[in-house]
């Protein structure tokens, strides 16, 4: 699991978050459908592997008290199926950090990768913190 | 799944309801607990005036319309962009719509370019944005 140790402030573009591992087990995925009320066709649901990866990313980042983060955009894109049973192993880093008096714009890069080492999805996700 | 991808063709819609019970099992489903989505004495206190769903939440009926649409082509190949422009609270009714704005033939392979829409029940657009599915040729 990534750590703790940075702070916002010392957040900067190219800043890489420690690659994270998780095994996308069928009691995981099961959870998930059943969140997005949704049925499932034997693979992990792309949007779950972004959503596991974003929850990472963001529960490393030690944001000041009372401040409110918002998703405000995302980008993505899936190169391969990804059977049950996975390894991923999810890489972000910063690509843009935008402050503008009590609001800042957070842009994150993703790359995540199975066990094989092939890319099963990147994505771009940006984030707007409300102080 | 669609029978034939042509241009302006709709793709069916996915209606869901959002409740703070469905943001809290996407929550523990994603691990993303962030007090915006979870603590509603924490949200009625910001600008927000009150929980709201994850956006990846919305995002995933998004991809269910894809892949009812596109199947394992979108699984497998499919690409987007969204912008989440309003967010979705506990209470409404969210209507995920789209329609193939064209077909695009690049190096021999076929691409069907859609727009997307999630709407609330009062018809404001919370959600926007485009795909972009590689159509293999058992869907065509």
């Amino acid at each position: 699991m990534p750590d703790k140790t940075i702070s916002y402030e010392e957040l900067a573009p190219g800043y890489k978050f420690p690659a994270a591992s998780y095994k996308l087990s069928a009691s995981l995925v099961s959870k998930y459908l059943k969140a997005v009320d949704s049925s499932g066709d034997g693979f992990v649901p792309p949007l779950a592997i972004t959503a596991i990866t974003i929850a990472t990313m963001a529960g490393s980042i030690p944001l000041p008290p009372g401040t409110v983060a918002i998703h405000a955009s995302q980008e993505l894109e899936f190169f391969k199926l990804v059977p049950i049973g996975t390894t991923i192993e999810c890489h972000t880093e910063v690509a843009q950090k935008i402050a503008r008096g009590k609001m800042s714009m957070l842009s994150l890069e993703l790359e995540v990768f199975d066990q094989s080492k092939e890319k099963v999805q990147s994505g771009k996700a940006t984030v707007a913190l409300l102080t | 799944m669609l029978t034939e991808i042509q241009e302006g063709k709709a793709l069916n819609p996915v209606v869901k309801n959002i409740t703070q019970e469905k943001i809290k099992l996407y929550a523990e489903a994603s691990g993303d607990f962030n007090p915006i989505h979870v603590d509603e004495s924490f949200a009625a206190k910001t600008p927000l005036g009150g929980t709201i769903a994850h956006g990846m939440l919305n995002l995933a009926y998004v991809s269910e319309m894809m892949t009812m649409a596109f199947g394992r082509s979108w699984l497998s190949g499919g690409k987007l962009r969204a912008k989440f422009k309003e967010p979705a609270r506990p209470g409404d009714t969210l209507t995920i719509d789209g329609k193939i704005d064209c077909v695009e033939q690049k190096d021999g392979i076929s691409y069907a370019n859609c727009n997307f829409e999630c709407r609330n029940q009062k018809g404001e657009t919370l959600v926007a944005g485009e795909a972009i599915v590689k159509v293999s040729s058992d869907d065509k």
